[in-house]
């Protein structure tokens, strides 16, 4: 029974039109959007609590993680154009889990935030994301694809959600190379991170709306808002 | 001459301010007018307190001579006089001549050398005794006033409080019922939710209460066979509170979920169940909101876990289909075995019966002891977990990874999970399956026990203990199985284990056999039975090796003698140590053992014809069966050992 499957040519061709019509009809979550603040330390404890209580599961508490993010750089061939394009890749794994099994690291995709029409009255930040579980050995193979590390950092903190939206507390970590550990000075900066992002289908303008009405309830203590990249202050080290 | 006669005059006004300073090129420069208070400075500075006072002492001498003296310096102390303060100058300085006059006679008076104090006596005053009672009454009664008035107003707050601690009772009820319900206002109501949405529940019907106030004429009226003396001050009755909460009809009352176990003795449209012949307590409408919202809650929870049920049943194929008709579900769980599953609902006055087709003849009521309450917690449980898993999705680690597929699948696509795995992910067992594999494993276990509890009752001779394993799952549970002979637990024990599953049951030996056996006891006992008689068997070689008889044969499975219904006969053939007498023993599945004995060198030994030699008595002689029912010793192992010491000679 088994072994008729799997020799099967319809098989692998019905996965094919499967993936091809779920791309059509526009139910892959690919795209994120995402709302991005921070909160010194000192009212870090305050954010905590008030996000236990509006958030799912109370009773629960709160979830914590500590990942590893690497981001990887890839030359594209330049075909047409004079400039070869940078493609950037983002590989991120879990540091604490007590599972007996390793979990999968993630392979991220992340691209530019979207600029359309409406953008100014868009709430959110929507940029195309693709996420895909990897195995370990994702590092080497990069590598021998050619990517180059551009940076890499450890992120401690709380996961909340909310329906479908996950609001995440960190702290940003250098990574220390002699031991385990971090010690102050690897700290990046005195405050936390909080980012809130939904992964959905494009075109769900509604998610963004839900988003911010959410995020006008964190108000006084952190302001999540979208940050337009381009405008920061880049310091050129 | 033409002379103008206009002539320029200029008026000025003289300068006000002094001039400080004259530039070069003409400017002046004014020093500012002083402000008040460097005016009153300078008024004050003229004030010279050491001057003598010119004072009226004066103006005493006869008039004629001094008067043009006096005159005379008048001009001069007018001059004087004009200055500002002067007065005031002049009576602080007779304020304070005054004051050490009075200091200096003061001292003297009480140094009492040269001047005493002496009080000057006076007459008593007039005592008018009316005029001092009416006074003292007076004042008595103006202090009797006010307190009475202050009386009258705390008696009046109180009795506001009195009829108001409706309305702050009904403030603190609120409160209460916030702390342990969801309410929201809507326009002018107060709208709760009892049911369990946000505990993970789909369930689409709704479980909407309205709390209002408790109005006052109910109170009267409830009152009302009080007598009217009385009904001045109605306190209210301790039982009543200041709210009502108003629940929809479908889910008032008590409900809940009745699981039966029963025989289907009879034919299956015959299970009709008066389900609610002894149903709970009718509601007080008095009842505590609390108890109100929790039966209600109960109720839609019941409701909830009812329809699962049905769905499932429904959908379900199993090979003897189950059944659902009306509020009930019958679903076969082992052979003439059935389990029914009925929703009880006693909706407060009234109590809806729920026979269908029934046999009037044969009406069987359902005894409140045959409802399983195991079951019924269990049935809760399920649907527990059931909510608790649409809302508690585990979190991706890392972060950065999608919310809500399970643990399994992040990582199936790592570990390159195939199409099956994949399916067998999406299915998950019903509450249905679920508790029907509960209920058959209840069963194996009654059966299991029932075995083991007969087997020890039934057979003494080896002493049959069950040890219950106290850990034990809802589906699956083990036991332990030891056979001892008393006195002779030391030489020999044999021991099983059982695992009772949900159909079947599993012994691992001892020897590391492992038989699977099906539903029916049967085989179990037959198994447990096959156990005892090899015991016995091996028990009896122990023996032997510790009297120092030998074993010349043993066989487990004998093929001379009757057929036995049960297994196999065993036997064995033991030697003494002189080798003198022989022992055969041969013992049969069902209990029976046959003891026969033999002497070595015949006794009855006569040479005849054909066999002429002495050496020829030693091949043994026939053997004789032992009369074992009238042999001494507690059991058989102990008969045996009095045997075997019986027979061994010293020589």
């Amino acid at each position: 029974m088994e072994s008729k499957e799997w020799l099967h040519p319809q098989a692998i061709g019905s996965s094919m039109d499967s993936l091809g019509a779920a791309l059509k009809s526009n139910i892959i979550p690919n795209k994120e959007y995402l709302l991005q603040g921070s909160i010194m330390d000192s009212s870090v404890e305050v954010l905590l609590h008030r996000l236990r209580g509006l958030c799912d599961n109370v009773d629960t508490g709160a979830e914590t993680f500590y990942d590893q993010e690497m981001c990887f750089s890839i030359r594209g061939s330049s075909s047409s154009s004079s400039m070869p394009q940078l493609l950037y890749l983002r590989v991120r794994r879990a540091l604490d889990s007590t599972m007996p099994q390793e979990m999968p690291c993630q392979l991220r995709y992340t691209g530019e935030p979207e600029l359309g029409t409406g953008d100014k009255a868009r709430p959110t930040i929507v940029r195309s994301s693709v996420d895909v579980a990897v195995t370990p050995s994702i590092l080497e193979y990069l590598t021998e694809l050619g990517a180059r590390i551009e940076f890499e950092y450890v992120a401690r903190g709380y996961m909340f959600r909310k329906g479908r939206m996950k609001i995440t507390v960190s702290k940003i970590f250098k990574v220390s190379r002699e031991g385990q550990g971090s010690r102050p000075e690897d700290l990046v900066s005195q405050s936390y991170l909080v980012e809130m992002s939904v992964l959905a289908p494009s075109g769900q303008d509604a998610i963004g709306e839900d988003m911010k009405a959410f995020a006008e309830q964190l108000k006084p203590l952190v302001h999540l808002d979208k940050i337009d990249y381009k405008r920061l202050p880049h310091t050129i080290p | 001459m033409a002379h103008s006669m206009n002539v320029n005059v200029s008026v000025e006004t003289p300068a006000e301010s002094i001039i400080q300073e004259i530039n070069y090129d003409g400017q002046e420069i004014y020093q500012p007018p002083l402000s008040m208070s460097e005016n009153l400075t300078r008024l004050a500075q003229k004030i010279d307190f050491s001057k003598p006072i010119i004072d009226e002492v004066k103006s005493e001498p006869n008039d004629g001579e001094k008067i043009e003296e006096s005159i005379q310096e008048t001009p001069l102390n007018n001059a004087s006089v004009n200055l500002p303060f002067e007065a005031i100058a002049a009576k602080i300085r007779n304020a304070a001549t005054e004051i050490c006059v009075l200091v200096d006679v003061l001292n003297i008076a009480r140094e009492k050398n040269y001047m005493v104090l002496d009080p000057v006596p006076q007459e008593p005053p007039e005592t008018k005794p009316m005029a001092h009672i009416y006074s003292r009454k007076k004042a008595l009664f103006q202090a009797g006033s006010m307190l009475t008035s202050a009386a009258e107003r705390l008696r009046t707050t109180q009795s506001e409080t009195n009829r108001s601690r409706s309305n702050a009772d009904f403030h603190i009820e609120l409160l209460r019922l916030r702390q342990n319900w969801r309410l929201k206002k809507v326009s002018n109501s107060i709208i709760g939710d009892l049911s369990y949405r946000t505990a993970g529940s789909k369930f689409p019907q709704t479980g909407m209460f309205e709390v209002t106030k408790a109005d006052d004429d109910d109170v009267t009226n409830t009152n009302g066979n009080v007598s009217p003396a009385q009904s001045s001050t109605v306190t209210p009755n301790p039982q009543q509170s200041a709210l009502r909460v108003t629940i929809p009809t479908e889910l008032q009352g008590v409900a809940y979920i009745m699981v039966l176990c029963q025989k289907d003795d009879e034919r299956l449209f015959n299970t009709s169940i008066n389900l609610l012949s002894s149903p709970a307590a009718p509601s007080n409408p008095d009842m505590h909101w609390q108890q109100k919202l929790e039966a209600a809650q109960n109720v839609l929870f019941c409701k909830e876990l009812f329809n699962q049920l049905a769905k499932e049943a429904v959908q379900l194929q199993a090979p003897i289909p189950h059944m659902v008709i009306g509020n009930q579900i019958t679903a076969t769980v082992l052979p003439n075995i059935q389990l029914v599953i009925g929703l009880c609902h006693s909706s407060g006055n009234e109590i809806t019966k729920q026979s269908n087709n029934s046999n009037l003849t044969n009406k069987t009521t359902p005894q409140k002891s045959n409802h399983d309450h195991v079951l019924e917690h269990s049935l809760h449980q399920l649907l527990r977990e059931v909510h608790h898993k649409n809302t508690h999705h585990p979190f991706p680690h890392p972060s950065s990874g999608p919310l809500g597929p399970s643990t399994k699948r992040y990582l199936a696509g790592p570990n390159a999970a195939d199409r099956y795995e994949l399916l067998s992910l999406t299915k998950n067992s019903t509450l249905l399956e679920q508790i029907i594999e509960q209920a058959q494993h209840f069963f194996m276990r009654i059966r299991a026990e029932q075995v083991l509890d007969t087997i020890a009752k039934q057979i003494k001779d080896p002493i049959i203990i069950s040890h219950w394993n106290s850990l034990n799952s809802p589906t699956q549970s083990s036991v332990r199985v030891t056979i001892i002979s008393h006195g002779f637990d030391f030489m020999c024990r044999t021991s099983l284990l059982v695992h009772v599953l949900q159909k079947s049951f599993r012994c691992i030996c001892k020897d590391g056999k492992i038989m699977n056996l099906s539903y029916e006891c049967e085989e179990l006992r037959n198994l447990i039975l096959c156990q005892i008689y090899h015991h016995q068997m091996v028990g009896i070689q122990n023996i032997a090796k510790s009297m120092g008889w030998q074993l010349l044969a043993s066989t487990p499975y004998l093929g001379i003698g009757n057929v036995e219904p049960l297994g196999n006969a065993s036997s064995s053939i033991l030697a003494s140590p002189l080798g003198d007498r022989l022992i055969a023993i041969r013992c049969e599945p069902q209990g029976k053992v046959h003891v026969s004995i033999a002497h070595s060198p015949r006794k009855d030994f006569f040479s005849g014809q054909l066999v002429k030699e002495r050496k020829w008595e030693n091949l043994g002689g026939p053997f004789k069966e032992v009369r074992w029912d009238k042999m001494e010793g507690k059991n058989f192992l102990n008969k045996m050992e009095l045997l075997m010491a019986s027979l061994t000679s010293s020589s």
